[in-house]
């Protein structure tokens, strides 16, 4: 009996969280009645619930799971990757977010085509949306499919369509309102998954700073694993910065910083979080919800590497099996009493499941949102009712979350970091430019602006993805480079991180072009930077979307 | 004194020609604060690999079991952002405030001319 609940609990608790999810999806669709609610919940948001449903939709798997897994695996070095997720939210607070809601466009395709006058610049934002979109769902797929395997014993593909397909009935059914209150909710389920076992376990093997500082007492140790030898990192290394993670190529300092390049600019170019800001009834209610959260993903940012710190001492066995990122679905079960590990490993399993869903669902509103707003209801049929627009929404939510299932099944063998990875080196190259310098740079012309966004963008992805096919030998570098290993290594580290040259490159050229076609400067260019810098005071704010 | 502003049916336009100054004015002090608090910011962001490079000593001296640079980047960052964005909106709310009246800003017929003639932007460099 009692084995039997131990084996069984973490499936109850993701049950419970599939069916408060759906439920409250349910709940809030009766609320959501016209297209412009569907939309975007008619900018009646509060500060609090919408900062609450941003974090929710912006800790996904890779913050869920992936921060503790690599600080485990790697110690120092990842911590970037949380302080520089929420680094971003600070740039996006400073440059972009006030602008941006002022402006009263609802997706970075209305802003392209507001800003420009040009419906043919809007075509080519919308294929970046479904660009950085599809990246980061695969890999949100992926740990779908990986934890259910881990929990359950799943295969990896029934975990995808189970997953899969719960988000996308539930985006399909509810648009963005249903999707603002069960990412709310999410948000507060994740933070309670990822501390609350916390205590309970640095109760075990002791506090924070206390087993880190044993750690550190012992420089030359490894964790003692049982099985076959794996070359680990001494204590050391992977307490001290540019360990293993960011020497992969030999230039630790270089990777680094391109690396928070990447992190901080990426973080404004994502699109499922900048959909958001939109949501808020003006400017100042903006900003208020920036710093909210900021605060809410900084407090959860400060538990994930505990876990990884704790996993090293606790089950240094992942270390042998590869498998890391479970390191907060396994570590729970490590306590004497198994019960309360089993109760505590289905809490932060279900906290686990709701990073899924949440930024699946965020992403599939606003692949589906672009289509249905943009594709259809701008250039299929201009002229289409709001509930048409609406049917077009909920077929692609519906087409987008089969699209997600079937690339998940696909990525199984890819890195979830390296997917991450691709979306935030595509946006910070693509989105953020055109934001920054249309934001803030009166002589921004459209090809300006399109060929910056084009040419960094793709030009980002084409060293990411080569990079990768390297690492898995189907591509090598020409001979003359890989004959020179200091070349070699700098070229691998900015192929492999290509953000430090991505985005200053977007920049240059969306100012070296927008120079020689100065022509093209929109001719009202002055009544749009009002519209985006004047406060609301001033009314001269507009709102693109129809109410 | 800002309820004039609000209320839409009694707003006078604000004339075109005056539109390329007010931007410059606006764009000018928001972009001054921003560009400032991100200068704090990057300062911080930045320097630390250079300490962690240059300056192991320092990064991985001990505090309460933590090395510095843990400590600093594991946990006290969160509250430096949070310090600088709040920093940052209280100031930004405040030029909204200052620049809501767009005759002040422009210099144009200002009923309070005499304390708002300082020309906007000075204090940006």
């Amino acid at each position: 009996m009692s084995d039997f609940l131990i084996q069984y609990t973490p499936l109850i608790f993701v049950i419970l969280m599939v069916i408060a999810t759906i439920g409250l999806g349910i709940w809030a669709t009766r609320r959501a009645q016209t297209a412009s609610d569907f939309f975007v919940a008619s900018r009646s948001v509060g500060v609090g619930m919408n900062a609450s449903a941003i974090s929710g939709e912006y800790l996904s798997a890779a913050s869920f799971m992936g921060v503790a897994g690599l600080v485990m695996k790697f110690g120092y070095d990842p911590l970037w990757y949380p302080a520089c997720y929420a680094a971003g939210y600070l740039f996006l607070l400073l440059f972009i977010a006030g602008p941006l809601r002022r402006f009263g466009a609802y997706t970075i395709p209305d802003f392209a085509e507001g800003r420009f006058d040009s419906p043919a610049f809007r075509k080519i934002a919308v294929t970046f949306v479904l660009f950085i979109g599809f990246f980061y769902t695969m890999p949100q797929m992926k740990g779908a499919g990986i934890t259910m395997s881990q929990i359950m014993g799943w295969e990896y593909w029934v975990g995808i369509v189970v997953v899969g397909a719960v988000i996308t009935f539930n985006v399909a059914l509810g648009g963005m309102k249903g999707i603002t209150f069960v990412q709310a909710f999410q948000y507060w389920a994740k933070m309670f998954a990822i501390s609350l076992p916390v205590f309970i376990l640095m109760a075990v093997y002791g506090a924070y700073h206390n087993v880190l500082g044993a750690l550190a007492e012992n420089p030359a140790a490894v964790p003692e694993v049982s099985g076959e030898a794996v070359k680990l990192a001494t204590n050391e290394s992977w307490i001290s910065p540019f360990g293993a993670f960011t020497s992969k190529y030999g230039y630790p300092l270089l990777y680094t910083y391109s690396l928070i390049v990447a992190l901080v600019c990426g973080t404004a170019g994502l699109p499922h979080i900048l959909v958001r800001f939109y949501t808020n009834p003006d400017g100042r209610a903006a900003k208020r919800t920036t710093l909210w959260v900021m605060i809410l993903i900084g407090v959860f940012y400060m538990f994930t590497p505990v876990w990884g710190v704790l996993g090293r001492v606790g089950v240094p066995e992942l270390y042998v099996s590869g498998k890391t990122d479970a390191v907060v679905i396994d570590l729970p079960k490590t306590l004497d009493n198994r019960l309360l590990g089993a109760v505590l490993s289905g809490i932060t399993s279900a906290g686990a499941f709701a990073a899924f869903m949440s930024t699946f669902s965020g992403l599939l509103v606003s692949m589906s949102g672009a289509l249905a707003h943009d594709v259809y209801g701008r250039i299929l049929r201009p002229h289409s009712s709001p509930e048409e627009r609406m049917v077009a929404f909920k077929i692609a939510a519906i087409v987008f979350g089969a699209i997600s299932m079937y690339l998940g099944y696909v990525a199984e063998s890819w890195d979830i970091a390296k997917m991450v990875g691709w979306a935030f080196a595509i946006g910070a190259a693509s989105y953020f430019p055109l934001l920054l310098m249309g934001s803030w740079w009166r002589g921004l012309t459209k090809y300006g602006a399109g060929a910056g966004m084009l040419i960094g963008g793709l030009l980002s992805l084409s060293a990411i993805v080569g990079s990768m096919l390297i690492d898995k030998k189907i591509l090598a570098l020409p001979g003359f480079i890989a004959g020179k290993p200091e070349l070699r290594g700098v070229i691998l580290t900015l192929m492999d991180q290509p953000a430090i040259w991505g985005v200053p490159l977007s920049l240059v050229l969306m100012v070296v072009i927008s120079k020689m076609t100065a022509r093209d400067v929109p001719a009202d260019v002055d009544v749009k930077m009002l519209r985006l810098h004047a406060p609301e005071e001033m009314g001269l704010s507009k709102n693109y979307i129809e109410h | 004194m800002a309820n004039d502003v609000q209320k839409h049916s009694e707003r006078e336009e604000i004339p075109r020609e005056l539109y390329p100054g007010l931007v410059r004015a606006l764009m000018r002090r928001q972009a001054g604060l921003s560009l400032k608090v991100a200068a704090v910011f990057l300062a911080m962001l930045l320097l630390l690999p250079l300490v962690n490079y240059y300056l192991p000593q320092y990064a991985n001296a001990r505090l309460g079991g933590f090395t510095l640079s843990w400590l600093f980047l594991g946990v006290l960052f969160y509250p430096v952002t949070w310090v600088l964005s709040w920093y940052f909106i209280r100031a930004s709310n405040r030029i909204e405030e200052e620049c809501s009246d767009w005759r002040a800003l422009t210099g144009g017929a200002s009923r309070s001319a005499s304390e708002e003639k300082e020309p906007v932007g000075s204090d940006v460099k």
